[in-house]
């Protein structure tokens, strides 16, 4: 067994504890990493009588301190890009990262330019991907399922020959 | 206060019971891309008009390959406009959360 496989056998193991604790309730922090807001409004749709996600026991927090999920959105601008990085520095361990949107997960309509990094993923180390642009609330909360493990992720890479 | 009672009565629960009872999209909702691999002509025009450029195509000596990575596409459905063999259809699919980048990725090969 090499070296690699090692870390990867206590990475997985670090995961199972990490949805283990996150089962029961979650604490999420939304960072408007330069998105153009059409993200945002979905998320404050998460937390309307409609789609309610409190119901889960996930909770929309006000600061990186009380969070232990950071739900990203917008392609990282240059001028978030630090703000990010103090942020995700700020949210105690054990912290998942989610990149909601097609900005956040790839930097989508905005891309890389020299005004935004495109994609979260080259600043911070991201745990679920939500592509949508902007995801349907229903989205949102299948990907945060997903992403705490209590519900199973429904794609996989397909290739077809013909 | 008691009308206020009444109109709660009447209206009901309505959070939705999503995740436990599947939601469909409304119709007109524009999902994941699908391609079809049997009706695609390899023609390169769904490549030029992807707004974020998530679509690829490659040739190599023996086969052609085109991609489509869900991770960055915007469900714009320019694709499905511009294509001639209705190779590339949106669907209403919305769970496309996923955990690793590269299951987000969608591949259709033809041998020459
Ligand atoms: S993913 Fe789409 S809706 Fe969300 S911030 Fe980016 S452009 Fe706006
Ligand atoms: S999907 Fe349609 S537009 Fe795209 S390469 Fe195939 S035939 Fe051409
Ligand atoms: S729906 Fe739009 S962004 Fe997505 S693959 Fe088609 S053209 Fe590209």
């Amino acid at each position: 067994m090499t070296v690699e496989d090692e870390i990867e056998i206590m990475g997985q193991r670090l995961n199972d504890k990490i949805r283990k604790i996150y089962g029961r309730s979650l604490h999420i922090r939304e960072v408007d990493a330069g998105s153009c807001n059409a993200c945002e409004v979905e998320v404050n749709s998460l937390s309307n009588p409609i789609y309610d996600i409190e119901r889960f026991g996930l909770h929309i927090v006000a600061s990186p301190r009380h969070a232990d999920m950071l739900l990203v959105t917008g392609p990282v601008t240059r001028n978030m890009e630090l703000a990010l990085l103090k942020t995700y520095n700020a949210t105690p361990a054990p912290k998942l990262v989610a990149a909601m949107g097609s900005c956040a997960c790839n930097g989508g309509i905005f891309g890389d330019t020299y005004a935004s990094m495109g994609g979260v993923d080259k600043i911070i180390p991201v745990d679920v991907y939500i592509p949508g642009c902007p995801p349907r609330p229903q989205a949102v909360i299948f990907g945060l399922m997903v992403a705490i493990g209590k519900l199973e992720q429904k794609i996989s890479k397909t290739e077809v020959k013909s | 206060m008691l009308d206020i009672l009444k109109k709660t009565l009447k209206t009901g629960c309505q959070t939705t019971k999503y995740p436990d009872v599947p939601d469909v999209a409304p119709e007109g909702f524009r999902g994941m891309p699908q391609l079809l691999s049997d009706k695609c002509t390899f023609c390169g025009e769904c490549v030029k008009v992807c707004p974020p450029g998530v679509i690829t195509i490659a040739e190599k000596s023996h086969e052609k390959t085109l991609a489509l990575s869900y991770c960055g596409c915007i469900f714009c459905g320019r694709c499905e406009e511009v294509c001639q063999s209705d190779a590339v259809k949106l669907t209403q699919e919305y769970e496309l959360a996923s955990l690793a980048k590269e299951d987000l990725i969608t591949i259709i090969r033809r041998k020459l």
